[in-house]
């Protein structure tokens, strides 16, 4: 366990020496999240609620998806890819400590250092324009904080098994932009999931996307109540579950062929 | 001159010949890109279905400017695929731009044959269909100067695109690392493109008209195409200064891509 | 006879830039930045004259890679001149560079992706090399660097000593007067080594080529350079013979012989025991005294050798003694 937090430690620090880039990467999101938003404001004209999202809401919820893209890494993370490519994952193999949680120490450190000198300020200067909905209640901030924590373990697992394929072929990168570009259409990132046809938006919540990007929003601008939350809340455990189990399959599977063919 | 193009016609040669080497993977890929690219319009679209319209454009208008900007956006990000800054700052850093400089051939020709990525096409084929859709959609009175005016848009675009990616580039050569910044006026830039310009706040339109003129290249030459109303009470002639802009800023960025090399040379990697 | 590099006075400074600290300090860099700046070379002076072999030596940092990106036209000299042939390099890279070849030990000059046979094909129109003698020169390169083996493999898949090799090869197919090499040995296997080694002689005895070579393994000075410029913190500290600089600050050399049995007392006129262990004997004599091919003669008619090896021990020692000591200051 300890290994793990060191892990955590390092990676949020180095996290922190990045600065212009994470400068430049905060002003980029903003910058967005004012296009989305302007569209928003656009598509609503006078009403004030469609589909039972408010104006406000879904303007926070531009500003939350940009907010947390960084803190998420969603649609761009080969980090583990390029260690297989370069060869430091035999030392990392070696380590310790179980790979997985290796990396994913690695990534809440990131995804902690993300959050604070990005996603928040971001999300600040965001709402000094615009008017947001906030959590109402304690309660309402702590369900948003739990399943901000399980969408982080859902995208980081998702990352970690697209990033195994690594493992198996040269040309995992393609793979990489097939399976983010996944992520990126069915999380609701573009436009809010409650804008769509009921059809769309009930299957982008079921898959691992929804989960971790659309479902987390829901609760910040409280958008879903009672039984929904907890089947929310299931949706996400299931696949936190399920895409960490699936990623140690996968890795069994993947060091028994680097060991029998040398990489 | 003729030597140049020949010698960038090989370079380009090689490098579609190695991407082709497996082609089965190649159109998964190329396809797989055009249907994840192209969510986006979806995503639009069926949002705008509860809505019926932005900013008074419809679905089919919106898909004009959203092909068209998709469409060149994917021409240029495979043409100019070498001066993409994700990867010419790499280039700076290790070193490999050196390379380039020991040869005894333009360098602009050289970076230009450096790279090109070839399943651009999904994005240029996901830009043609939502263009195609938004033809079909669309009323427009098409006269001769407005079919005309498409395809000179459409090099314009690319030009413009162009230079974004020649300025970014450029920029590496002090910054020495790439900066995601840059994407707000390349990719965001194209995002912005693909909306009727008036929705956005004076200030965000402002940017996109006098520091990256974007507007002169989709919004302005549209509502001529599309006769439509003229919220920003723009003089006529501004919907046909996309020709004007483009080149400037194309010659601009090459200027400015000049004065990096001169100033790489002199501070070093 | 004309020199072929003019070298006058020749400076390059880089500024190091310090950044300000914290998260508003990031945003002051955009601004105001603060520097140092760092000679890297200093009030530089020298000639080279055609079919010259030339050993630029010196410690890490001292400035090497920076004269030669600036005698390569790729660094514009903060102040003084260069001239090579007739071209002032930076101001006319795109016809001067026609006439060099040029080699970084540290990175390929090849594309990454391209077997090596395709980069050398693209080479040929790159520098408009007549068809015939483009087959000239690979199939002789071919032949000395064997390249065969590996003909076809991408250059990034190719170990260090073959693509040091290939990039070799890339280097002179233009039939370039003058070549310039920047630790074309680091990393490699003594093989390789020597093969490369091998190469460059051929190509400066054969070709009358002018080569100016750094490194930073004695033994390629030794084995091929007579003349050598030793460069620290920018200046250069000496240039002139090699021999003459052995000759003049050290004095021994070292041999080692391991006999076929052992002898009570197998001395040697002129040389010197230091170190004897059974069969193994080291030797250390002095170049003034007696050349190594005479005292092995010597060695070999009085006892049976089984194996025996002249090292350049003693001239590490001097280069060492150089840098660390600054000897060539006064
Ligand atoms: N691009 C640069 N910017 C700033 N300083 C530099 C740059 N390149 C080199 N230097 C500095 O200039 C000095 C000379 O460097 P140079 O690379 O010429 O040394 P060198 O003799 O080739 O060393 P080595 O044997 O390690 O290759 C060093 O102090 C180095 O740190
Ligand atoms: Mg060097």
């Amino acid at each position: 366990m300890n290994a793990f937090f060191a892990t955590i430690h390092t990676s949020f620090r180095r996290q922190l020496t990045y600065r212009a880039a994470n400068l430049s990467g905060l002003f980029t999101n903003l910058m967005f999240g004012f296009f989305r938003a302007a569209v928003l404001i656009a598509l609503y004209k006078e009403q004030t609620s469609v589909n039972g999202l408010s104006i406000n809401g879904a303007v926070t919820y531009a500003g939350l998806t940009q907010s947390l893209i960084g803190v998420m890494s969603f649609f761009h993370w080969y980090d583990l890819m390029h260690t297989v490519y370069d060869g430091r994952v035999g030392a990392d193999l070696l380590r310790p400590i179980n790979y997985f949680s290796y990396w994913l120490g690695i990534d809440i450190g990131r995804a902690l250092g993300a959050l604070i000198i990005r996603g928040l300020p971001l999300f600040l200067v965001f709402s000094v324009f615009y008017d947001i909905t906030l959590p109402e209640s304690l309660i309402q901030w702590n369900l948003f904080a739990l399943s901000i924590l399980f969408a982080l373990l859902i995208s980081f697992s998702w990352r970690f098994l697209v990033n195994l394929a690594s493992f198996w072929t040269p040309n995992a990168l393609g793979i990489g932009r097939f399976a983010f570009g996944l992520s990126w259409t069915l999380s609701g990132f573009y436009f809010p999931l409650a804008l769509f046809p009921d059809w769309l938006a009930n299957f982008c919540r079921l898959t691992p996307f929804g989960a971790s990007l659309y479902f987390p929003i829901q609760v910040f601008i409280g958008n879903v109540q009672g039984a929904e939350i907890m089947q929310g809340f299931f949706i996400q455990v299931f696949w936190v579950v399920t895409l960490i189990i699936l990623g140690h399959i996968v890795l069994a599977q993947g060091v028994k062929k680097l060991v029998i063919q040398g990489g | 001159m003729r030597r140049n193009l020949s010698l960038l016609f090989r370079l380009l040669r090689i490098q579609i010949r190695s991407q082709l080497q497996y082609p089965a993977s190649f159109v998964m890929e190329v396809l797989s890109q055009a249907m994840i690219l192209g969510f986006f319009f979806v995503a639009f679209a069926v949002t705008l279905s509860q809505f019926g319209d932005i900013g008074g454009w419809t679905l089919g208008e919106v898909a004009l400017l959203w092909g068209l900007a998709e469409f060149s956006f994917g021409m240029m990000d495979m043409i100019f695929s070498g001066f993409d800054y994700d990867a010419f700052g790499p280039l700076v850093i290790k070193g490999t731009f050196d390379q380039l400089l020991l040869r005894p051939v333009n360098i602009t020709m050289q970076v230009l044959g450096s790279r090109f990525v070839l399943r651009r096409l999904g994005k240029i084929i996901e830009g043609l269909i939502i263009f195609i859709i938004g033809l079909s959609l669309a009323n427009v009175d098409w006269t001769l100067g407005r079919i005309l005016y498409i395809p000179v848009l459409i090099f314009c675009q690319v030009l413009f695109f162009g230079s974004l990616f020649i300025f970014g580039a450029t920029t590496t050569f002090w910054t020495k690392e790439r900066l995601e910044i840059l994407n707000v006026f390349t990719y965001g830039g194209s995002e912005i493109m693909s909306y009727p310009m008036h929705i956005f706040p004076r200030a965000i339109r402002l940017l996109f008209s006098f520091v990256v003129p974007a507007i002169f290249l989709s919004y302005f030459p549209m509502v001529y195409i599309l006769d439509k109303p003229n919220p920003l009470n723009m003089p006529v002639f501004t919907s046909f200064l996309a020709p004007f802009i483009a080149i400037s800023m194309f010659w601009l960025s090459l200027k400015f891509w000049r004065f990096g090399i001169k100033n790489y040379q002199s501070t070093g990697s | 006879m004309e020199a072929i590099i003019k070298a006058d006075r020749l400076s390059k400074d880089y500024k190091i830039y310090k950044d300000h600290k914290g998260y508003l300090g990031a945003l002051r860099n955009l601004f105001d930045r603060r520097f140092t700046l760092v000679h890297a070379v200093n009030d530089v002076s020298f000639r080279i004259y055609p079919g010259e072999l030339i050993g630029y030596i010196g410690p890490n940092g001292a400035g090497k890679s920076t004269t030669i990106k600036m005698l390569t036209g790729l660094l514009v000299p903060t102040s003084g001149e260069v001239q090579v042939n007739e071209f002032i390099p930076w101001k006319d890279r795109k016809d001067y560079v026609k006439h060099i070849g040029a080699v970084f030990g540290q990175r390929t000059t090849l594309w990454w992706d391209l077997p090596v046979r395709d980069s050398l094909e693209l080479l040929k129109h790159i520098y408009e090399i007549p068809s015939d003698r483009f087959k000239q020169n690979l199939d002789s390169f071919r032949a000395i660097l064997e390249l065969d083996a590996f003909m076809d493999t991408p250059v990034r898949s190719l170990s260090l000593g073959q693509r040091m090799r290939a990039d070799l090869c890339a280097a002179l197919l233009h039939d370039p007067k003058l070549i310039f090499l920047d630790e074309p040995t680091i990393g490699l296997d003594v093989v390789a080594k020597q093969r490369v080694r091998e190469f460059i002689q051929f190509i400066n005895a054969k070709r009358g080529t002018t080569i100016l070579l750094t490194t930073h393994d004695t033994a390629d000075i030794a084995k091929l350079c007579k003349r050598i410029m030793i460069i620290d913190h920018g200046k250069i500290l000496y240039d002139g013979e090699f021999d003459e600089l052995i000759k003049y600050y050290g004095g021994s050399r070292v041999l080692s012989v391991e006999f076929a049995e052992f002898y009570q007392d197998p001395t040697i006129d002129q040389a010197k025991i230091i170190q004897r262990d059974g069969v193994n004997v080291i030797y250390s004599f002095k170049r003034e005294d007696i050349s190594a091919s005479k005292l092995i003669h010597q060695l070999s008619e009085k006892y049976r050798i089984r194996d025996l090896e002249v090292q350049d021990q003693a001239i590490e020692d001097v280069i060492r003694d150089i840098y660390e000591n600054q000897l060539l200051y006064n």
